[in-house]
């Protein structure tokens, strides 16, 4: 085996400038892989973040029926000091919430929106914890104002200060008809969020409606990894109630997460199938110069398992070599891009996908791997071929030429 | 006497061989002359191919002076050195002579066209110079369907076509058998004794030197030994 | 061939005095025979070579037809979203789509007019008037805010896919009729045939009221429309907003193709200045810039491909020159000069880009071709997304001109470079050294 690690090493060194152009293909295609990964990662985790941002959560508990029918009367009662026992370390935190629909009347123009009464410290879970903010911010569970988007402020024609009327369902199934102040205006970089959602404490929005109930608990992890557990803990705190995860609330996001795992695949196999016409190329010329001495080798006995070995083990260091090099590229690129890339010029089409105007990469080390270790069996099915061309060769046939 | 077609005036020449300077020439005066039919021999290391190179203008000198049909090679640059090899020199190497994809008579053809002769001419030509050398059955044959000997022929053949002042011919016989190379030669020495044409050859095949009437020994980068014919 | 030499033979500059200038008449005269040189070198090895233009067609085949899919699919989800409810293109009073109240309002006879005038030779298909506002929609004790868009029924059941995908009852026909979308019919608790009444603000700060029957719910994946839009007779809602009879907040065309439409809201724009004219982009925005933001990916992979292909072709080139040296080592020998070597390596890519070039648009050209009849399938989970996005669950490739012209520029651009570098290597490639080169 060392014998076979030897003459191959040997050989790339012997056609270097040849090897190098190899190489330079090999690394181009892994860092040009490892670096889209790590934006499509980055695409993945933003789809995901606003999926969970968007007032979703990992997980999210509602009463059953509340999907079909969003009313104060499709609710559930938390007790007075609800803090439930999660493992610590894995919850960000969570949040419950009256999130109902409503109409919204400004002096001049009338709109409906979703109504969501927050408990503000516990929102730094979902987009409200940071989201640019003129005005104030609303105090506490107890604010009897509300928080406005940009978009919706244009259309209601209003400003912060002013009054808004809003007439929703009580829990008598009897409108409701209230004014609240704006407190704030919040920005969302222009997504559908702003025309949407309207922000107000969570008691005097109980008041309002009658109830002391919420219609939602959502619930944010550190890292979606370890959920389950988190989940079993919902399940056996809220018996009778829905526990969704943000995979079945926003099955769209879910799909396009998903969707984002093939495209790393995608990825993969294009630029790899244009590599391999480069690679099985040189490995065939390599071999093929090699005629008379592998005859030689042949004639003196050398098996043809070895001969075999001897063009795999050559591939296989070629692609390492490669690989290697690509992956750090494509690490280089990775920390050349980790400020995020600014695709404001397609903000449009991205917000309506779901991100913001800013892709940050993530990097994954285990997509790292994942490229390494799929371009390695591809070094070894491209050398199969040259590897047969190689045990074709006829030693008495190779020495006369 | 007339002017000689080749003049070497103390020619020397010193490659590095890593970092230790190996002399190839070192001052070599000689003069062939309209209708020699010189050998250049002499054991490997000895300077003869390095000797033909400098005369065919292939390589250059770093002292002395070579004079090929009365120009001096140093003054030339290297395009120029290029026209005067492809319309005063005509080569035969010992292997790799003729360009594989095209055929015998393409290539006999091949010099011409880099001369710029016209179509009907340049392939009449080419036709007869393969006609002269018993090649007419073989003109359209690539070169990997020739035999070692006829593909020299072919080289000969392809050197011969522009008529050219001196015909210099690199171990002409190295890979041809006894038989072929006994061919090769008569075929060389006719040319030299039926057209005149001026051959010199670098060979240590003892059955050249036979068939040459001059016969220049190196030995070390000089000449040992210059056998000249009695000339009439 | 002959012709050709012939051809130069005469063209060619009397010979100079000087060697130099008189290689340089020769030169011409020398063309066809560098290009036959070329052409049967690059098949001495044809496993190589054909690997070589493998590397090429796939990237020529890649951009052509990923960009054919995207044409064909971003085609079909413009129309489709256009053929949804915003139409190809609408004439609005100017200041609507800054403020969009019901009193910017416009007088529709001078739109309709210049807008018959186009409809024949323009291929536009369907006009109709609109009227639009947000009204509260209560039934009973509930209510919930929408869009309430009043439509000429008769001409927009023709092309609305609101109309289309009417899934329960059916699409509204006459003035006292509605239609709204499941997520609102939901949330209201109606079913088909009950009443219920809209309120809104109407021009001048007046009250709006209406009171209609639902005919029927669509449903159409797009979560915005299901739960928040309604449509009524287009008199019923000039009634009710009190809006003057000959008056509407927009003209909505739809041609017989999105390309069609954007000459003519061109037209349109220049006919009448003094309302506002917005083509497929200006109503759908986020269409147009899902399409560019698709493309660049489409591009940046393509760029990524075509220099790995570069490197093979390079690779491949230093083979050539490695393996010939030799016998460049005699040619030179003989009088050839290098520049002429190089050209004929420059040839040889030539050949291998063209080949390339023509073998993947070819392969391109026949799948998208192939393709035409049935598109291939969407998956299952991408099915539902392309919904929201109104992309059929099929794609049918669209054969991409500009794609295949700029693919292949780029690689036959691309090829030549890769050459170039093996090549400079001829340059200073010595007869001597190269005919001693053993191997």
């Amino acid at each position: 085996m060392k014998l076979v690690l030897q003459l191959s090493l040997r050989n790339i060194l012997r056609n270097r400038r040849r090897n190098i152009m190899l190489f330079a293909a090999i690394a181009v295609a892994v860092a040009g892989v490892s670096s889209m990964n790590t934006l499509i990662r980055g695409f993945q985790m933003d789809m995901m973040d606003s999926a969970v941002a968007n007032l979703t959560g990992h997980y999210k508990v509602h009463a059953p029926g509340y999907r079909d029918d969003p009313s104060i009367q499709r609710s559930f009662q938390l007790t007075q000091d609800f803090t439930p026992d999660f493992p610590a370390a894995d919850v960000l935190g969570w949040a419950p919430r009256v999130r109902i629909p409503a109409v919204i009347m400004s002096e001049r123009e009338t709109r409906g929106v979703q109504l969501v009464g927050v408990d503000p410290q516990a929102e730094a879970i979902s987009f409200l914890g940071d989201v640019p903010l003129q005005g104030e911010p609303l105090r506490d569970v107890d604010d009897g104002r509300v928080l406005i988007g940009k978009e919706l402020a244009r259309q209601l024609e209003t400003r912060i200060g002013r009054r808004l009327v809003i007439i929703t369902q009580g829990a008598d199934g009897l409108n409701r008809e209230r004014g609240f102040r704006i407190a704030g205006i919040y920005d969302a970089e222009g997504t559908g969020l702003e025309k949407v959602f309207v922000f107000s404490g969570l008691r005097p929005l109980q008041d309002l409606l009658d109830s002391d109930a919420v219609t939602e608990v959502s619930v944010r992890l550190v890292d979606e990894a370890p959920g389950l557990q988190v989940r079993n803990v919902l399940t056996e705190l809220f018996i009778d109630l829905d526990v969704k995860d943000w995979q079945e609330l926003e099955p769209q996001a879910a799909a396009m997460y998903l969707f984002a795992d093939g495209a790393i695949y995608i990825w993969f196999i294009l630029m790899m199938s244009a590599l391999t016409f480069g690679l099985v190329n040189t490995l065939v010329a390599s071999v093929m110069e090699r005629v008379k001495e592998l005859g030689m080798l042949r004639a003196l006995g050398m098996g043809k398992l070895l001969v075999v070995s001897q063009v795999v083990v050559e591939s296989s260091i070629i692609m390492a070599i490669g690989v290697m090099v690509g992956l750090v590229g494509g690490y280089l690129i990775f920390l050349l891009i980790s400020d995020g890339l600014d695709l404001s010029a397609f903000a449009e089409g991205v917000e309506m996908a779901g991100m913001s105007s800013v892709l940050i990469p993530v990097l994954q080390w285990s997509d790292f791997f994942l490229v390494a270790y799929l371009s390695l069996i591809l070094g070894v099915l491209a050398s199969l071929y040259p590897a047969w061309r190689a045990v074709k060769v006829d030693p008495l046939e190779a020495m006369r030429r | 006497m007339s002017e000689p077609v080749v003049e070497c005036i103390q020619v020397r020449k010193t490659y590095q061989q890593e970092a230790v300077p190996v002399y190839a020439l070192r001052g070599v005066d000689i003069q062939i002359h309209q209708g020699d039919f010189a050998s250049l021999s002499g054991p490997s290391g000895s300077g003869k191919s390095t000797l033909l190179n400098m005369i065919g203008g292939l390589d250059r000198p770093d002292e002395g002076e070579v004079i090929v049909a009365g120009t001096q090679l140093s003054g030339l640059s290297e395009s120029e050195l290029a026209h005067l090899r492809l319309h005063k020199i005509g080569f035969v190497f010992q292997a790799y002579n003729l360009i594989p994809v095209l055929s015998a008579l393409e290539n006999v053809e091949f010099i011409l066209q880099l001369q710029g002769v016209g179509g009907i001419q340049r392939r009449q030509r080419a036709q007869q110079a393969l006609e002269s050398l018993g090649l007419a059955d073989m003109a359209g044959r690539r070169p990997g369907e020739l035999s070692g000997g006829q593909q020299q022929r072919v080289a000969i053949a392809r050197a011969i076509v522009t008529n050219p002042a001196l015909l210099l011919a690199d171990e002409p016989t190295a890979n041809l058998d006894s038989g072929t190379t006994e061919e090769l030669l008569t075929l060389l020495k006719h040319l030299n004794q039926q057209q005149g044409m001026t051959i010199v050859t670098a060979t240590h095949d003892p059955m050249v030197m036979q068939f040459t009437s001059r016969r220049v020994k190196l030995l070390d980068g000089a000449i040992a030994h210059d056998e000249q014919p009695v000339t009439a | 061939m002959l012709m050709t030499d012939r051809a130069f033979n005469q063209s060619a500059p009397a010979p100079s005095a000087t060697p130099v200038l008189g290689a340089a008449g020769r030169d011409l005269r020398f063309g066809w025979l560098l290009f036959a040189l070329a052409w049967r070198n690059l098949w001495r090895n044809r496993r190589r070579t054909w690997l070589t233009i493998g590397g090429i067609a796939f990237a020529v085949w890649f951009l052509i037809f990923a960009r054919s899919m995207q044409t064909g699919t971003f085609d079909i989800m413009i129309d489709n979203g256009a053929r949804l409810l915003p139409g190809h293109l609408q004439i609005q009073h100017p200041n609507y789509a800054e403020d969009s109240t019901v009193a910017n309002s416009f007088h529709t006879a001078e739109a309709a007019e210049t807008l018959a005038d186009l409809s024949v030779a323009q291929g536009l298909l369907h006009v109709s008037a609109r009227a639009q506002g947000f009204a509260l929609v209560s039934v009973g004790e509930r209510s919930f805010g929408a869009q309430v868009i009043g439509v000429e029924p008769e001409i927009e059941v023709q092309w609305s896919g609101l109309a289309a995908m009417t899934r329960t009852g059916r699409y509204l026909a006459a003035p006292g009729e509605a239609v709204m979308g499941v997520v609102l019919a939901r949330n209201l608790g109606l079913s088909v045939g009950d009443e219920f009444v809209l309120l809104g603000t109407a021009s001048e700060g007046g009250i709006a009221a209406l009171s209609s029957r639902l005919v029927g719910v669509f449903n159409t994946g797009n979560h915005a429309l299901n739960r928040a839009v309604l449509q009524v007779h287009l008199d019923d809602f000039r009634d009710a907003w009190a809006m003057h009879p000959a008056e509407a907040h927009a003209m909505v065309g739809v041609a017989n193709s999105v390309t069609g439409s954007e000459h003519i809201a061109a037209q349109l724009s220049a006919a009448l200045p003094e309302l506002a004219v917005l083509n497929w982009q200006d109503l759908m925005p986020e269409a147009q810039q899902t399409r560019d933001m698709k493309a660049v990916s489409t591009e940046l992979l393509f760029y990524v491909i075509a220099i790995i292909v570069g490197f093979s072709v390079v690779t491949t080139f230093m083979m050539m020159v490695f393996e010939r040296t030799q016998e460049m080592g005699v040619m030179i020998a003989i009088g050839m000069r290098p520049g002429f070597i190089r050209l004929q390596l420059q040839i040889e890519a030539m050949y291998v880009a063209v080949v390339g070039v023509l073998s993947g648009g070819t392969i391109a050209a026949l799948l998208s071709l192939a393709l035409r009849g049935n598109g291939i399938p969407v998956p299952g989970d991408m099915a539902e997304i392309y919904a929201q996005y109104n992309i059929p669950g099929r794609i049918v490739p669209e054969f991409d001109t500009n794609a295949a012209w700029s693919a292949s520029l780029l690689m036959l651009i691309g090829v030549q470079v890769a050459a170039f570098i093996p090549a400079l290597r001829i340059g200073r490639l010595s007869p001597v050294e190269a005919i001693r080169n053993e191997s």
